[in-house]
């Protein structure tokens, strides 16, 4: 248990800990078996909790009574409509395969379906890369393209057994439909087009990030009409594929008629209008003579300029169509930070840094460059797109660490073309046949063989390290279950903390059916799929004040809070507190986040301040701030935490996350008891004293008032 | 004709009586009304001179002397928002350029709003003015903001907590409004400089366009926009944007030994120049992979083509290594290197 010690970070840099993998420290989350592998990790994560839910409720109820579903279990009060706020497709996708199983008579459980859904569609996905680069370059590059897809750390976190979530199918549908694309742009027959438009129906239906099909197509029709590679297979396959896709992409009830009034699509509607004036006035110039066609074309382009300005104002002015491009193009992080902590303190929002490229593409990453280089220098139609998509991904991956998902194939795909179009020049013998023997003594031919082998070599082991690299950084930091947690001793040996589902199991065991638990919303899908319990925030709550309203339950004193957990009607509160162990991604090391959250909305009440030392630091011993210490997060982390006394070396009540020992060690609660600890004290559970006598809670008494 | 004539002497000598009634008058008042009104009186002369400065500069410049007598001193009835700081270029501090920037932004967002009264004042001591002041408050930092209430001394919650959180002007504003009830609304001098800079380019552009308007191959030139596609790929990958975000410091000096990292050590976090040498090194890498492919498709003579080959082999196969011992001692724990450690 030693070196559990260090991984406790003494400051407070929670900012970027959270919600990221703890690689780099001693916590390398792992399972027992294969077999036990899938069935932990498809009761992990914390987001993924949700989808295994909704699916669940889908196959045991249909596809009708799923699209109505109202979940009176999250976000207690308020409620969840689940069916018109979720993007249906990979619980559809889930249910039906176990349809078709069941009717097959091949009889599994739902479960399972989940657990192997991101491995069936990673491989999926590599076939359709290798699809795509074939038609992009050839055969090699293709097998390459495929081969590094099916390695490469960026996209194995979302195609690992367990992880049940939208973006895992949703790369196969982004990277399906763009070969489809691509095959229509290059034969312009409507068979290609149609199947692209059902592509992307399914991209919608998966995943938001389709917004980026529906503007990267455009665009690369856009720049072929300026580069004038215009032709009737481009008109062809973008007019058929805006309005089939359009028609049915306004399907998905969380789309809606986003599509017709957003300021995201825009651009696919002009560029579609574009394409008709343009294949229009190609269609004059082949009637007109040159004089007559020029007239007309001043005339037409200045009309319709003005008609189009006209129209935006217009619609600008009635409030209709928001002129809100600037929210795309200025980098999203810096725009949140100032204005909304809460999407601040996701990590998974944060800007890009080069360790951040690396680590997920590895060799990737700078040779890619290179097979872009190649594209440009023979560029055609099909190259064009490859390019953009580049460009563009780049752009938003280094903007944001989460899109770093949609740069990922388009990396492998041109590093598999510049690597491709390095060993065909020097593996392949080939070329000897072709130059005819004459002058060159055998002597030089063996030097330049020998040439050719070395080259060969050294790109081989490049390729070997980074299939090396792939498999430390999947086997390290993304088969992460955030469930069960292992540390190891010096000696290598494994412990396994199995804490969460410990505490999990009580709360479905031991409490009332109908109870609400309240905890920071990282844990709320966790409880509502684990514990089946209610909930008051979780992984997906956007009503700021409401989690708001919880921080300040946690960051208050203690008849403060049992005001606020009174008119919210919780029964159980739920903390993680890694003190006894040294995990790092505590409550306490999250804390100042639920702090700055409430001081958002009840700047009176809570201040940040106070919760600081006079020396601005944040420390939880004797010298921390008076505010801090009496807390409720920190009496519920702390409780009876005085009387223990963890090793010879260091004093009772000793936190090893914060190596401290901590001022508070006299914890009494007046409307509070514990109710239950874990092994190794990881999740506390607190039982809130029902004081009144009515069950019936304020909040409702209010309602019907 | 003659009335007029007589006119201006009169008056002036009405005018004159009338003064130095008026000020025998002020005098027997102060005389008689003793301290309260001479206090009162103060008061008003230093409402009144504050207000004529800050009429002025929406940020009202103070020496030791001027601190003493309208800051510190008894009677006030309005708050001043003091800035200490030390701007004079040899102080060679950047922070206070920054800190300076965005206070006066505020300033002028209160000296012309509507609802700017006598209330409140911005002002500033400069640390080459005014070093008594420093002495005398104890003070050893600058940037500091500092509110001094119109009653009593400044407690803790008055100095304003720039480590924790920063200095932009809307979070000086809800401090402001948190001490005294004043509410400034923020108002920002719009930013053309972004707007002329591209109406520049593209009229350049356009220009340029103009004049070689018989010869336009360029724009078809393929290794151009190569080049530029492999720019913003670089600048991406290297983490600019992140830099652009964050604003780290182009590198580390230890104050103790002198010694200069350019490299930072967690990997969380890089300095401004470890990004331009990923950025090199990245360049480098595929410079090398073209280099090798050219060296096998160009149809020159066999040594040169050799020589390329060799020299594109090497920048791959050195420079990868040497990135990946810089991903190593950035990224603690990992166990990979190749050639140099």
């Amino acid at each position: 248990m030693d070196g559990l010690t260090d991984s406790g970070h003494g400051h407070f840099n929670t900012k970027h800990k959270w919600r990221t993998e703890f690689s780099g420290c001693n916590y390398v989350v792992k399972n027992d078996t294969v077999a036990n592998h899938m069935r932990v990790v498809s009761l992990s994560s914390f987001l993924l909790r949700f989808n295994y839910r909704s699916t669940h409720h889908l196959t045991s109820n249909g596809f009708y009574e799923f699209l109505n579903w109202f979940d009176e279990r999250a976000w207690y009060p308020l409620g969840r409509i689940v069916g018109g706020t979720v993007y249906p497709g990979l619980m559809v996708t889930a249910g039906l395969i176990h349809y078709v199983l069941n009717l097959l008579h091949m009889t599994v459980h739902i479960r399972d379906v989940c657990v192997f859904l991101a491995p069936i569609f990673s491989g999926l996905t590599a076939i359709s890369t290798f699809l795509l680069t074939r038609e992009l370059w050839n055969q090699g590059a293709g097998l390459l393209a495929a081969c590094f897809i099916a390695i490469v750390p960026g996209y194995i976190s979302r195609s690992v057994a367990g992880s049940f979530d939208n973006e895992g199918i949703a790369i196969f549908a982004l990277q399906f439909t763009y070969y489809l694309w691509v095959k229509s742009v290059k034969t312009g027959s409507v068979f290609w087009t149609i199947g692209c438009c059902l592509s992307y129906f399914y991209m919608v239906s998966a995943w938001g990030g389709y917004v980026f099909i529906i503007n990267l197509i455009p665009l690369h029709v856009f720049v072929l009409l300026l580069m004038q590679r215009y032709s009737r297979r481009v008109y062809i396959a973008y007019s058929t594929f805006y309005i089939v896709g359009l028609v049915l992409s306004m399907q998905i009830p969380f789309v809606g008629f986003q599509p017709i009034r957003t300021s995201e699509h825009m651009a696919a509607a002009g560029v579609f209008a574009l394409l008709q004036a343009y294949a229009f006035l190609q269609y004059l110039k082949d009637r007109l003579t040159k004089q007559e066609f020029q007239t007309l074309f001043f005339l037409g382009v200045s009309l319709a300029a003005g008609v189009v300005f006209l129209t935006v104002i217009y619609l600008t002015y009635t409030g209709k169509f928001s002129l809100s491009l600037m929210r795309y193009l200025c980098p999203p992080p810096r725009y949140a930070k100032i204005h909304i902590p809460i999407i601040a303190s996701v990590s998974e929002h944060q800007p890009t840094t080069w360790v951040s490229f690396f680590f997920d593409l590895h060799i990737l990453v700078c040779t890619f460059p290179a097979g872009l280089w190649f594209c440009i220098k023979n560029i055609n139609d099909e190259r064009v797109f490859v390019a953009l998509y580049a460009i563009s991904a780049v752009y938003f991956a280094g903007v944001m660490v989460r899109l770093m998902l949609t740069l990922t194939p388009v990396v492998c795909m041109l590093s598999a073309i510049a690597f491709s179009s390095v060993f065909e020049h020097y593996l392949g013998d080939d070329q000897k046949k072709d130059s005819p023997p004459t002058e060159d003594s055998s002597d030089e031919d063996d030097k330049r063989n020998s040439g050719n082998l070395i080259v060969t070599m050294l790109m081989l082991m490049l390729l070997m390290m980074f299939a090396v690299h792939c498999t430390w950084v999947t086997s390290n930091a993304y088969s992460s279950p955030s469930v069960v947690l292992a540390s190891y001793n010096h000696d290598g040996s494994r412990n396994i903390l199995d804490d969460f589902r410990e505490a999990y199991y009580w709360l479905r065991q031991n409490t009332d059916e109908h109870a609400r638990v309240m905890s920071w919303w990282d844990y709320g899908y966790q409880i509502a799929g684990m514990a089946n319990r209610t909930t008051l925030v979780d992984n997906n709550t956007w009503n700021n004040s409401h989690i708001a309203l919880v921080g300040k339950a946690m960051s208050s004193n203690e008849s403060a809070a049992y005001q606020i957990m009174q008119s919210l009607d919780v029964d159980y509160v739920l903390i993680i507190f890694g003190g006894v162990i040294g995990y790092s991604g505590d409550d306490i090391n999250k804390f100042l986040w639920m702090v700055r959250i409430a001081e958002g909305e009840h700047p009176k009440d809570i201040r940040e301040s106070d919760y600081f030392t006079p020396q601005g630091e944040f420390r939880v011993d004797k010298a921390g701030s008076p505010t801090l210490l009496n807390c409720l997060m920190y009496k519920m982390s702390y409780y009876r935490f005085g009387e223990m006394q963890l090793d010879f070396r260091t004093p009772p009540g000793f936190d090893r996350t914060r190596n401290a020992e901590i001022g508070n060690k006299d914890i009494k609660f007046k409307h509070l008891e514990e109710a239950f600890t874990s092994e190794h004290w990881l999740v506390r559970i607190y039982k809130v004293k029902n004081e009144g006598s009515s069950r019936t809670s304020s909040f409702l008494r209010k309602a019907r008032s | 004709m003659a009335a007029a004539a007589r006119g201006p002497p009169l008056s002036f000598a009405m005018m004159r009586l009338s003064f130095v009634l008026l000020l025998l008058l002020l005098l027997l008042l102060v005389q008689s009304g003793g301290g309260q009104k001479k206090k009162e009186n103060m008061l008003a002369e230093k409402v009144e001179q504050m207000m004529e400065w800050s009429s002025r500069r929406s940020v009202i410049r103070m020496n030791g002397d001027k601190f003493r007598r309208f800051v510190k001193a008894p009677p006030r009835n309005y708050s001043v928002v003091v800035m200490f700081t030390a701007l004079q270029p040899q102080r060679q501090c950047s922070v206070c350029r920054q800190a300076n920037e965005e206070y006066q932004v505020l300033a002028n967002s209160w000296r012309y709003s509507s609802a700017f009264s006598n209330k409140l004042f911005f002002t500033v001591v400069d640390y080459d003015e005014g070093a008594d002041v420093f002495q005398q408050l104890n003070m050893n930092s600058a940037p500091t903001f500092m509110h001094f209430p119109p009653k009593g001394k400044p407690r803790r919650a008055d100095t304003f907590d720039l480590q924790r959180i920063g200095f932009a002007s809307e979070q000086l504003a809800k401090w402001i409004a948190d001490r005294t009830d004043v509410q400034i609304r923020v108002f920002r001098p719009p930013n053309y400089s972004g707007t002329i800079a591209l109406a520049l380019l593209v009229s350049l552009v356009g220009g340029l366009l103009y004049l070689r308007r018989n010869n336009l191959e360029f724009i078809y030139n393929k290794t151009g926009w190569a080049m530029a596609a492999l720019c913003v790929v670089f600048a991406m990958t290297s983490g600019q944007m992140w830099n652009h975000i964050r604003g780290p410091p182009y590198a580390h000096k230890n104050p103790q030994n002198g010694q200069v990292s350019y490299i930072h050590g967690s990997s969380q976090a890089q300095f401004v120049a470890e990004s331009h040498i990923i950025l090199l090194l990245n360049a480098a890498i595929t410079m090398g992979m073209v280099l090798l492919n050219e060296a096998a498709t160009s149809k020159g003579d066999v040594g040169k083509r050799r020589i390329i080959c060799l020299v594109g082999l090497g920048l791959v196969v050195f420079f990868f290594s040497f990135l990946l011992s810089i991903f190593r001692s950035k990224y603690h724990g990992y166990p990979y290197s190749f050639l140099i450690k």
